[in-house]
């Protein structure tokens, strides 16, 4: 334990001395009073925290005995989930301040929470793992319960924290029968110990983390919680819920696989390919019937943990980066569109009915089309970004000799279009029924506008992303 | 001579009767909380098993680290429940009208 | 056998049978006292593996803390838990099921535990000779040095679920009078009471 340590945990250490200080300066001041000033200062220090790791090029390190690591992966992570975290913060403002729920506690509980997923992606040990794993579940269960007068909210806070502490179960489980094994917790020695033709106790082990882990991303056949708690909890929560820790444990799924478990990756490969292959279709399938777009948005969110887990399944260094390049797109969608439900109201109550979007283009032509974009992108047609997400982890499956996976995955993305397009068509062909409001102004209308750009502009390049995600990949597979 | 194995078998049926205890309470969500504190009561054992049988002190620590998060989370267990509580009326999950399970 | 194989057997059978009662248990207040006993018997194992620093966290910290926070609620909601226990009989089947199959799969697992070859010369803390450096110790200078970062997230989670039970649950009452103890001293009688003189049978 030196300094340099400390120097390695600095972003992390910055944020929980931060959340401290808000706590301390709301709770002595004006309480809900400073809310909005909290929000926006946290939205800062997200972006600030990000411009500080994305400027980091020190190769690998790690800190505390291996327990943390700070490699290329580890940042691309926590550069997306801080700044998926500061742009649901920025945008929710509007709809917290006008349905009374702008509270001083919920900026310092995401701020806490983003915490747990920083830990959570640096991860190199099974306990430095759990704690950051339990330190975001925490708190995103509160914030799933945080409208505390509202059954609904109550109630997707109930089913989401029984359903996540029983995940967290079988994936400590899993971790002290890993430990059992090799003697450490540490990934490294894990990685040494466990190889091909190991007993079976500790692919149980693996087995039960597989588990736990699904649950966090909202894998079939762990997913039954989603569409209820997106449902129930508040839209601003959803959003998060739908973009930041989704990446946080996508990343930690990649590196408990790559980093502990490399040497048996035949054995884990197929178990995840058919968990992949399960979500696609179900998220597709089930997804058609919705008559709630929030609903609608959650069996999305399956249909696309299931492409993102054909690049982690694939187990190549191709696969890693395709498999984040593909969260990276999912990530800014998924703030587009939960920017646009937010601006959904009808005399200034708001709507979730996707019914309710019919003849949409009347009441605002510019946003309707953003959402056109953002809905093709969704489905992957070309030429939106989302067809280069769907693209980048269907080749990784073909060049991993999976070609079946791939197939399936067609043939889920064409299953899966037709939800969005029915959104589209609502929009521009529906009949007339009673308009929604018109909102203008705010950041949510702001962000409807720019991520619906973003998906026809970012076709050029993707901002460059793929070639962060390919340095990030190439630290991540050894 | 009790060994490792005999250990780990009264482990495994402790988070067995966790499971099953999740499952055969469908509807009253603290034991529900009961099955899920046996759960990490039966992780605790493994941990602790295996930590005595290699001479290894890293295991009685990751039971600690997990003794505070199942305090933290039975805290925060208990606190949803009572707000589902005052708003429902009731604790049974299968009680669902509002939403379809 | 030795003592301490008997008491293990004693340990795991009550351990084995108070979960098992505490899973099936009719009335939530007896679930909780069965639960008690699980944690109670388990410390007790966890004393013949000498741990006896886990053991002795879990009566104080799981048995006096947390488990009567539990009896709190259960006593609190007023609930009519006979209702509850309705849908029981018809998850029994199913449930057995479940637990039958996930328990012969770990017993086929656990027959005969071995370590990897290379786990010993893994071990990140080696247990000290007791003679030493008893366990509490080492395990305090391991905590407070080694683990120095899991220890700091260990409070921050706890804070998290400090936060978290004041926002889902404190409501403050408006209509509630409070004390306010400065007002109170503060008090001047001379501008709270008036005196009045009232003549005989004239009143006021």
């Amino acid at each position: 334990m030196t300094s340099v340590d400390f120097s390695i945990v600095l972003p992390e250490f910055l944020l929980a001395v931060y959340a401290l200080a808000a706590l301390l300066f709301a709770v002595y001041t004006g309480k809900d009073k400073t809310a909005g000033l909290i929000s926006w200062l946290t939205a800062a220090v997200f972006v600030v925290l990000a411009i500080l790791i994305g400027s980091r090029s020190t190769g690998a390190q790690s800190a505390f005995n291996g327990m943390f690591v700070d490699d290329a992966f580890a940042r691309f992570a926590k550069v997306g989930i801080l700044l998926a975290g500061a742009a649901v913060l920025a945008m929710s403002q509007d709809y917290l301040k006008k349905h009374d729920m702008l509270k001083f506690e919920l900026p310092i509980i995401v701020a806490l929470s983003t915490i747990g997923m920083m830990v959570m992606v640096s991860a190199g040990d099974l306990m430095a793992l759990y704690m950051g794993l339990e330190l975001m579940s925490l708190a995103l269960y509160v914030l799933a319960s945080f409208r505390r007068d509202s059954t609904r909210s109550s109630e997707a806070g109930l089913k989401y924290f029984v359903l996540g502490s029983l995940s967290s179960g079988l994936l400590l489980y899993g971790a002290s029968l890993t430990y059992g094994f090799a003697g450490t917790t540490n990934f490294a020695g894990i990685l040494s110990v466990v190889k091909d033709g190991a007993p079976l106790g500790v692919l149980f082990g693996l087995v039960f983390m597989i588990t736990g882990m699904a649950f966090k991303v909202s894998a079939v056949p762990f997913h039954m919680w989603t569409p209820d708690v997106y449902e129930g909890a508040p839209t601003p929560v959803t959003a998060f819920f739908a973009t930041a820790p989704k990446l946080a444990a996508m990343a930690l799924f990649a590196r408990v696989l790559h980093d502990a478990f490399g040497g048996i990756s035949s054995d884990w490969s197929q178990v995840v390919a058919l968990i992949a292959v399960a979500s696609m279709f179900l998220g597709a399938i089930a997804g058609i019937g919705q008559k709630d777009i929030k609903r609608l948005m959650a069996y999305s969110s399956i249909s696309h943990m299931g492409f993102a887990l054909i690049g982690v399944a694939s187990g190549t260094v191709g696969g890693v980066q395709a498999a984040l390049i593909y969260m990276a797109i999912y990530i800014v969608m998924n703030i587009g569109t939960f920017a646009f439900i937010m601006t959904m109201e009808r005399d200034g109550q708001p709507v979730t009915e996707i019914k309710a979007l019919n003849s949409y283009w009347k009441v605002s032509p510019t946003k309707s089309l953003a959402v056109l974009f953002l809905m093709f992108s969704m489905a992957g047609v070309p030429p939106m970004v989302g067809f280069f997400g769907k693209l980048a982890v269907l080749q990784a499956a073909v060049e991993a000799n999976m070609t079946w996976l791939a197939t399936a995955g067609v043939v889920a993305s064409v299953i899966g279009a037709f939800y969005y397009l029915r959104v589209v068509y609502y929009m521009f062909f529906g009949s007339d029924v009673e308009p929604l409001d018109d909102t203008k102004g705010g950041v949510a209308n702001i962000a409807v506008l720019v991520v619906g750009l973003i998906m026809l502009v970012g076709i050029i390049n993707l901002f460059g992303v793929d070639t962060l995600a390919l340095t990030a990949a190439e630290a991540l597979v050894r | 001579m009790v060994g490792l194995e005999h250990y780990l078998a009264v482990a495994a049926a402790l988070f067995v009767i966790g499971i099953f205890g999740l499952f055969l309470n469908r509807k009253n969500v603290i034991i529900i909380l009961m099955s899920v504190e046996l759960i990490l009561l039966s992780v605790n054992i493994n941990l602790v098993a295996f930590s005595s049988f290699a001479g290894d002190l890293v295991g009685q620590i990751f039971t600690m680290l997990v003794l505070t998060v199942a305090a933290a989370e039975a805290a925060i267990g208990l606190a949803i429940l009572v707000g589902f509580f005052r708003n429902r009326g009731t604790i049974d999950v299968e009680d669902v009208n509002v939403m379809k399970g | 056998m030795t003592v301490a194989d008997y008491a293990f057997y004693l340990f795991a059978i009550l351990l084995v049978a108070s979960g098992l009662f505490t899973v099936v248990a009719r009335n939530p207040v007896h679930s909780v006292l069965w639960l008690i006993l699980t944690f109670l018997s388990a410390s007790g194992l966890f004393v013949l593996l000498g741990a006896e620093f886990v053991a002795m966290l879990l009566i104080i910290v799981y048995v006096g803390a947390v488990m009567v926070l539990f009896l709190f609620v259960v006593m609190m909601l007023d609930v009519d838990f006979a209702q509850l226990r309705g849908g029981m009989a018809k998850f029994m089947p199913f449930a057995l099921l479940i637990g039958i199959v996930v328990l012969m799969q770990l017993s086929i697992a656990f027959g005969d535990w071995t370590a990897a070859d290379g786990s010993q010369a893994l071990r990140a803390a080696v247990t000290p000779d007791l003679t030493e450096v008893h366990n509490t110790a080492a395990l305090g200078q391991l905590m407070y040095d080694d683990f120095l970062l899991l220890f700091q997230l260990a409070g921050l989670i706890l804070l998290t679920a400090m936060i978290g039970a004041i926002v889902l649950t404190l409501r403050h009452n408006p209509n509630v009078k409070r004390q306010n103890v400065m007002a109170q001293m503060h008090r001047d009688p001379a501008k709270a009471m008036e005196l009045k003189d009232v003549k005989s049978g004239q009143g006021l």
